[in-house]
């Protein structure tokens, strides 16, 4: 299809100036299971458009992360899992989305898909089925393996108003508790708790966290409040495409009041240097 | 001259020329006089938030937020109007702010609490003393529901008025509110019986998240306008306008509490989804227009 001329009245920059960010996208949520590669074939137009470097989806490996039609499609398609990784080899980073509530199975997917396979790290879900919450035990062997591994660890975090996190979820202040058992782990909160001001409150004390940015209304402020009180250093974009969209979560970034070197260090920097394939 | 320049040279032109901005908003303010297409914003705000401060709070420093993004006019409530009790004084600070600031960029929307004893006289100085083109109602801040007779009232009253009713469906996601401002979104099923009984009513839902069960029902009603201000998903707008038609979705930005290049952005990703040109330009300026213009 051919690309659309950028209407006049968008303030997005056109794509050759959004390329001097190097977007580095560290959360999609792509339909999983059979709808993955078409949902992923679906996002190409904004991809370009919006000049996304990587995207980085977070493969359910038929751990109970999914829900049963998910879990069935990746007992029986494991060889299918790393597809977008064979069909966008320069486009897609991949994690393997981990059940904390079955260890060994875990341990043995951190050997499938990390230590032997492409994957370049863990995401731990906030929800029932395969969610578990982050103070559990259970993490602390899982950690240190994935440590071992030299892989990335994003947990699902958020501080719902009138809600508790519950067993199957956990809050940024949880993330807290078990960074500090893991000093020379990095963790990112993902959504920075959602609910943003007590999110980074909670973890500004906790130098081995970072925060992602997806997953919530383009409330302005938020990007400021993280610069100001983590430091540009740590704060990762997140796209959360395509159930969320790039003006809400780009939106956020691009047009914070933050210098331009704080806006390539969120947009793709401490991504990359997270990953250790930084410049 | 805005047309003899590219836009962003031009802004930037403003951005360095104060006196040189004052000029061009003058020429865009009677290009907008004249007739001529521009976007306007249905959803924007004046004053501060009151559970943070925000960046663009202020009415002037909104105004030239939205000024370089290219609007000729935004309809502007009031903040205030969430928790104070005396809406008139609150509708006065607004029109004297819209008055004050903005260029003529701005256009009170002031509010009405069907819950406060009184509530007609407000609403007939909406109309008469500011004559207001439209008024913003906040049910869930306002502890009613759409239920309550004096809605149904509002809605006669407002149509003889020849007033439009802007319905905040909510101000902010559920999940982040303040733990003593806990309010849920408005339930908003009530409506289509309500307006089918009052087709001469017009309403526009400002913050709805579309959803098929509640919006289907809506949208077929021809006295319904939707904004785009939480409308998510990298198809959301198209999908949004695909429901309702083309000349029933309106550009909506909720600023200064949502990034106003946030929703702007949404709906360029609409476009790539699919979204003709003319279907964008209708929602971005078009539709509010003609809505502005009865």
């Amino acid at each position: 299809m051919p690309a659309l001329a950028i209407p006049p009245w968008s303030p997005m920059p056109p794509p050759e100036v959004l390329a001097g960010f190097e977007i580095w996208d560290s959360y999609l949520t792509q339909s999983r299971g059979a709808a993955l590669m078409p949902s992923l074939e679906a996002l190409m137009p904004v991809v370009e458009r919006f000049a996304l470097q990587k995207l980085c989806f977070f493969a359910d490996v038929g751990l109970g992360t999914g829900n049963a039609a998910v879990e069935k499609w990746a007992r029986e398609h494991s060889n299918e899992i790393e597809a977008p990784l064979r069909r966008w080899p320069d486009l897609m980073l991949g994690m393997i989305q981990l059940n904390a509530g079955d260890v060994p199975a875990s341990m043995r997917a951190l050997d499938r898909w990390l230590r032997d396979g492409t994957m370049k790290g863990v995401y731990f879900p906030g929800s029932a089925p395969g969610g578990l919450n982050c103070t559990h035990p259970n993490f602390d062997p899982l950690v240190a393996r994935i440590h071992e591994l030299g892989g990335a660890i994003m947990v699902h975090t958020w501080f719902k108003t009138g809600e508790e996190a519950g067993p199957h979820g956990s809050t940024p202040a949880d993330l807290v508790a078990l960074a500090a058992r893991h000093p020379r782990q990095t963790f990112i909160c993902a959504h920075a708790g959602g609910n943003w001001e007590l999110g980074i409150q909670a973890v500004r004390g906790s130098p081995n966290i970072v925060v992602e940015t997806s997953g919530f209304d383009a409330t302005a402020g938020f990007i400021e409040m993280a610069a100001r009180e983590l430091g540009a250093e740590r704060i990762l974009f997140g796209s959360h495409l395509p159930s969320r969209s790039l003006g809400t979560e780009l939106g956020k970034v691009l047009f914070a009041d933050i210098g331009e070197e704080e806006k390539k260090l969120i947009l793709g920097g401490n991504f990359r240097r997270l990953l250790g394939m930084g410049r | 001259m805005s047309h003899l320049l590219p836009r962003r040279s031009v802004l930037r032109l403003m951005l360095a020329c104060p006196a040189l901005a004052a000029d061009l908003r003058a020429s865009s303010s009677a290009a907008a006089d004249a007739g001529e297409s521009g976007l306007v914003d249905v959803n924007a705000s004046l004053f501060h938030w009151p559970f943070r401060r925000l960046p663009d709070d202020e009415p002037g420093l909104l105004a030239a937020r939205l000024r370089k993004l290219g609007f000729h006019q935004a309809w502007a409530g009031s903040y205030e109007a969430l928790l104070h009790r005396d809406p008139d004084t609150v509708n006065s600070r607004l029109a004297d702010a819209c008055t004050r600031h903005g260029g003529g960029l701005f256009r009170p929307v002031g509010c009405v609490n069907p819950a406060l004893p009184g509530w007609e006289e407000t609403l007939r100085r909406c109309a008469e003393k500011h004559a207001m083109h439209a008024i913003r109602l906040h049910p869930n801040y306002h502890g009613y529901t759409l239920e309550d007779p004096a809605f149904e009232r509002l809605l006669a009253l407002a149509a003889q008025a020849g007033l439009l009713i802007q319905l905040a469906a909510s101000m902010e996601d559920t999940r982040t509110q303040h733990p003593l401002a806990h309010v849920p979104d408005v339930d908003l099923r009530p409506l289509p019986e309500l307006l089918s009984g009052h087709p001469q009513a017009r309403l526009m839902l400002l913050n709805h998240r579309p959803a098929a069960a509640v919006t289907a029902p809506l949208a077929a009603l021809p006295n319904v306008w939707f904004d785009t201000a939480r409308t998510e998903a990298t198809d959301g707008v198209a999908r949004l306008v695909a429901l309702a038609g083309r000349e029933r979705v309106v550009f909506g930005s909720h600023a200064p509490f949502l990034i106003p290049e946030a929703a702007l952005i949404r709906v360029e990703e609409a476009m790539l989804a699919g979204l003709p040109e003319a279907d964008a330009a209708a929602l971005l300026g078009a539709n509010a227009a003609r809505l502005a213009a009865r």
